[in-house]
């Protein structure tokens, strides 16, 4: 894609998104697959514990911690194809713990149209990145274009995805990354395909004035090695 | 008074252990105690209700089902039945026409579906335990009455994708109990400690656009954090009725709500929960939904 900054900022002011193919470079996604590959399995079985405990869905599965279980991960939390434009959108920037998602497949999506949040409150974007391909019926992220500007009630809508008026699904070949106002509607679509959707996202938010700081991610203290990657984790 | 019949989609109805109505004898349920259908019969009188689903309790094998069977055979136009099938049935499909050919047992209520235990590793829908009882109830037409332990959830998902034709009714707003959550209350009801509706959202409710799916709206006093009319299910309540419109049925639980909050209170409280709702939801959830889904035949007289 070539949109220039101006052409991105105003998707995003009258339409709630920015897509961006080409995002992630193939060695770096290289490693952002062998990262998965490794951490689903590694963290399977607690995620099945949890499963049959009823504390856990099984329609999809995230790797828990991923921020503490590779490199790859960081990188992407301020990934140059998209971080410059969250922050010209949303300001000075903390991010909340990212989620590296595995979608089994599943006769329909795990998820129903929505909005994360209503009107109010600090700016937000979330920033959704794909892992393998994910082509039209694969699971592909949708938004409604415009709805972030209407402010709709925060409720799960019931009812078939695709049969929501207006809306986009957005498939990709792996590396899109996909930047979205999250007061807009959006979903992910039924995955007709053999492949579960593997995807990250990342959730940043305008830092609140005074504060922003915790110990969320203390653990990976040692590894936030510059003043702006540790600003963002919310480390002083 | 509306014509509207009034359904009290599912309860349990049985007698003391005996020769002639054998079953399974347990803490809650010792071998003296009974819940008859006279007693039922009293309540449901009482509180307008017609028809009810009588739900098989107490054993999953055939001569555990005697009660139920004969309660059937005594008021063929007041009662059907769902039955169960023992968990190592060598030939499930005899077993399940052996209760239908005996009369008035529409369905059979399945706690587990025997699907992969990771979602994530190949699957072939035909290694499921309980593929073989899925493809007979689509042959017979019989429903099927799910009350599944939270790690069925993802086998519920394709079965039910698979076989269309198949009546299926999640029993209880869906709630799949996992490990460790059942317990007995201090008044001898099950409960379910914290069901997590942000799952349901995600999982069970997703299935609501399946047109063979239907949701039992009871159990509100297993999960509830609140006493009757447990407020804290009523966005709940709002929400299923939009994503199961005409598909929605209310059930009492009988017998475990009968002294706490007791019948009465049962049959009111979609009111007392949701005072907007309308007539025609109303009637529906009520017993229309059940009357045509389970196609209960029109009363004589």
């Amino acid at each position: 894609m070539s949109d220039t900054t101006a052409e991105r900022r105003r998707r995003w002011e009258a339409e709630g998104y920015v897509a961006i193919e080409g995002a992630v470079g193939a060695a770096q996604l290289a490693r952002l697959r062998a990262a998965f590959d490794r951490w689903s399995v590694d963290g399977r079985p607690q995620w099945l514990e949890r499963v049959a405990r009823g504390e856990a869905s099984p329609t999809w599965f995230d790797i828990p911690e991923p921020h503490e279980k590779d490199e790859v991960f960081l990188e992407l939390a301020d990934h140059p194809s998209w971080f410059g434009l969250v922050c010209e959108l949303a300001g000075d920037v903390t991010i909340a713990p990212m989620q590296a998602r595995t979608v089994p497949c599943w006769p329909v999506s795990y998820t129903a149209w929505h909005p994360d949040r209503g009107d109010g409150g600090p700016r937000q974007v979330k920033v959704q990145v794909y892992v393998d391909d994910v082509p039209p019926g694969g699971g592909e992220f949708a938004y409604v274009p415009g709805s972030h500007r209407r402010h709709p009630e925060t409720h799960y809508r019931p009812g078939r995805n695709e049969g929501t008026p207006g809306h986009l699904r957005l498939p990709g070949p792996a590396g899109t990354a996909i930047l979205f106002d999250n007061r807009g509607l959006h979903t992910a679509m039924d995955n007709a395909t053999d492949v579960p959707r593997r995807s990250v996202i990342f959730s940043y938010a305008e830092r609140p004035p005074g504060g922003g700081d915790s110990d969320r991610f203390a653990a990976i203290a040692d590894r936030l090695t510059t003043p702006a990657r540790r600003r963002l984790f919310g480390l002083r | 008074m509306s014509a509207a019949p009034r359904i009290d989609a599912h309860l349990h109805v049985f007698a003391r252990a005996s020769e002639r109505y054998p079953r399974e004898v347990t803490g809650v349920c010792p071998a003296e105690r009974e819940e008859t259908v006279e007693s039922l019969l009293e309540e449901m009188e009482a509180n307008g209700v017609d028809r009810a689903v009588l739900t098989q309790m107490g054993g999953a094998e055939v001569a555990h089902h005697a009660y139920v069977r004969d309660c059937l055979a005594a008021h063929p136009d007041r009662f059907q039945g769902i039955g169960l099938i023992p968990a190592d049935c060598a030939d499930p499909e005899a077993h399940m026409d052996r209760l239908a050919g005996a009369g008035g047992f529409i369905g059979f209520r399945l706690g587990r579906l025997g699907g992969p235990a990771d979602p994530l590793a190949p699957m072939d829908l035909r290694d499921y335990g309980t593929y073989r009882i899925w493809a007979h109830a689509a042959r017979c037409d019989y429903v099927l009455w799910l009350y599944l332990r939270h790690a069925d959830i993802y086998a519920a998902g394709h079965l039910v994708h698979a076989f269309p034709q198949v009546r299926v009714v999640f029993n209880h707003l869906g709630v799949c109990p996992g490990e460790g959550q059942f317990s007995w209350d201090e008044h001898g009801r099950p409960h379910v400690g914290a069901p997590n509706l942000y799952l349901l959202w995600h999982s069970i409710y997703r299935l609501s656009r399946y047109d063979n799916v239907s949701m039992m709206w009871s159990g509100h006093y297993a999960f509830s954090k609140n006493p009757y009319p447990y407020p804290d299910f009523a966005d709940n309540a709002r929400w299923l009725m939009r994503a199961f419109p005409g598909r929605l049925m209310w059930a009492s639980d009988f017998p475990w709500i009968r002294r706490v909050p007791g019948y009465g209170r049962i049959v009111e409280l979609l009111r007392a929960m949701v005072p907007e709702v309308g007539e025609a939801d109303h009637a529906s959830i009520m017993g229309g939904a059940a009357k045509r889904i389970l196609r209960f035949p029109d009363r004589r007289g």
